[in-house]
This record gives structure tokens, C-alpha cells and sequence, in this order.
């Protein structure tokens, strides 16, 4: 059972990666880094590594997606300004 | 032309590099009987006796390894200080909701002092359960995030407590690891008494250190929050 739930996560976040980086969206793709780190906190809780997991769901999934989305609001709004 | 070229000869360098790293490095992962475990073993094994800190992780990272801790640390430190550089001549917030958001704002106001609660919650079990110093900050930091999605227009960081709480729990680790080295003759050694093994009072110094090492890095992290969520004034 553990067994093809790591196969699972590991087929899925293979996927995840592959579809950040073919995707022309870019907040689209930052979305899916979230779904990627999430992929990766359930790894590492299944390998017994549980603050490696808690430091991933922080920061992995929290902070810097939502550093990534801010950044990308502020250079179109410079963007739009330089028009 | 001449660009598509410097690109493809990089690429080659490139995967040339990798692939003779990869022939190197093949025998370490096909070789089962390779016993790298050894220094692990007995570092749990004198984990009880010298720290009396339930986590075994915990004590590697705030006393066998202290002096890694400092300098990762003052990695962060080194980078917030870059981006505080570059970032702190913007004053204006960025816009991020067109609308305010009724929902994230009633909903910021019961979540906020819980997850604070909880970041100190991990910062103050860090010998006894997973998570310490390092995770908790950023859980307190992920709270100001929150905050400032929801209330970005009424909220403002004062950068004068976060600088003085960000000092003064740097300045207590170093200490710590001083007084260490005055009493036992060890940066960072123990010397508290160890108390009773899972209880919340025991592991000597490694709570301490643990609550300088999350004040600091929440106030950095809050900080750098901030400083991204900033627009440079063009009006």
C-alpha cells in the first residue's frame, strides 16, 4: 500500500515538473510548483524525514510561491507603467 | 547565428561535465555495502548521554553541528541584508487584491494568533518533537503573510522592533555558544543541567539556543516579506 502510494506521488511530481517547465502561463506554473512541493512533503513524511517535511510545506508551498506570484505582479505592473 | 552557437557549445560543456560527474559517481550508488552509517550510530548513541534531547536531529544541528547552525545563520542574515539593500527604497505596497476581501479578512483575525501560537509551539519542542527553531520562524513569518495579503492597505511593519528582535536574538545565540566556551570548553556546549528526558524542561542549552535561532529567523523572514510585497512610488 505505502509502496504504490510513493510510486504514485513520485509518477505524479515527475509530471508536475515537466508541466512547469512547458508552460508558457507563468502564474500557471507557479500554481503548479505548489502542487509539486505538496508531491514532495508527502515523500519525505513517507521516508520518515517529518521536519524536512514541515520545512518543505512552509516554505516550498507557502512562502516562495507566494514570493514567486508577487514578483510576477510587480514586473507587469512595471510592465504596464513603461507602456 | 553566432549566439545559437555559444549556446549549443555551453550545452555540450554542459552535458559533458554532468555525464563524466555521473560515470565518477556511479560505483557509490551501485556499491550496497558501502557503511556510511557508522557515524550516525554513534552519534545517536551519544546523543542521550551528552544532550539529553529526545530529538536526535535537533541535537546534531544545535549542538554536535552549533557551529554550522551559526554560519547558516548568517547566510540568511547575508541575504536578507542584499535584499534589504536593494528593496528598501521602495515604499509603496503593491496592489494585490482589486477588492477587499471580507472573507481572508474575518478569517485572518481568529488564524493569526493561532498560527503564531503554533510557530512557537514547534520553536519551544524542538528537542522533543520534529520541527525546532528554523521551521517554526517561517511559520510565524507565514502568518505576517497572511496578514499583509489580507490587511495590505492597514498594516505596516514596524522595521525598528523586527531590526531590535533580530539583534538581540543574535547577539544571545552567539552568546550562548561564548558561555559554552567559558564554562565547558565547547562552542555551544551544555551547560545547563540535562533534566528528564521528554520533558519540556531538559536537553540543557538546546531550547534556548532553538528560541534565539526561530525569533531570528521569523523577524528575517517577516522582513523579507515585507520588503517583496513593495512597490517603488511612480504616482
Amino acid at each position: 500500500m505505502i509502496g504504490l502510494i510513493v510510486l504514485a506521488t513520485f509518477t505524479t511530481i515527475i509530471v508536475l515538473a515537466i508541466l512547469i517547465i512547458i508552460n508558457d502561463d507563468l502564474p500557471h506554473s507557479v500554481v503548479l510548483f505548489m502542487g509539486f512541493g505538496l508531491g514532495s512533503v508527502i515523500l519525505y513524511f513517507i521516508f520518515s524525514a517529518p521536519d524536512v517535511a514541515l520545512t518543505e510545506a512552509v516554505i516550498g508551498t507557502g512562502v516562495s510561491g507566494v514570493v514567486f506570484l508577487v514578483t510576477l505582479l510587480q514586473i507587469r505592473s512595471k510592465e504596464e507603467i513603461r507602456r | 547565428m553566432n549566439l545559437k552557437k555559444e549556446i549549443e557549445v555551453s550545452t555540450f560543456i554542459v552535458s559533458l561535465i554532468v555525464s563524466i560527474m555521473t560515470i565518477l559517481l556511479l560505483p557509490i550508488f551501485l556499491d550496497f555495502n558501502l557503511t556510511l552509517t557508522s557515524l550516525g550510530n554513534s552519534l545517536i548513541d551519544l546523543n542521550l548521554v551528552q544532550t539529553g534531547s529526545a530529538n536526535a536531529v535537533t541535537s546534531v544541528v544545535t549542538y554536535f553541528r552549533g557551529l554550522d547552525t551559526l554560519g547558516e545563520i548568517t547566510v540568511l542574515f547575508v541575504s536578507i541584508f542584499g535584499i534589504g539593500l536593494g528593496l528598501d527604497r521602495y515604499r509603496e505596497k503593491l496592489n494585490i487584491f482589486a477588492y477587499e476581501n471580507r472573507l481572508l479578512k474575518t478569517a485572518v483575525d481568529i488564524l493569526f494568533p493561532l498560527i503564531i501560537l503554533f510557530g512557537f509551539y514547534i520553536i519551544i519542542h524542538g528537542h522533543l518533537t520534529p520541527g525546532g527553531g528554523f521551521q517554526g520562524g517561517v511559520i510565524i513569518a507565514s502568518a505576517f503573510l497572511l496578514m499583509f495579503l489580507a490587511k495590505h492597505n492597514d498594516v505596516t511593519l514596524n522595521h525598528k522592533i523586527i531590526s531590535i528582535a533580530e539583534a538581540l536574538s543574535g547577539a544571545g545565540f552567539i552568546l550562548l555558544g561564548f558561555l559554552g566556551v567559558l564554562l565547558i570548553d565547547r562552542f555551544f556546549g551544555n551547560f545547563l543541567p540535562l533534566g528528564r528526558v521528554k520533558t519540556l524542561c531538559s536537553g540543557g542549552v538546546i531550547p534556548l539556543i532553538y528560541i534565539f535561532v526561530g525569533v531570528k529567523v521569523s523577524a528575517e523572514m517577516t522582513a523579507l516579506i515585507d520588503y517583496f510585497i513593495r512597490i517603488k512610488d511612480v504616482r
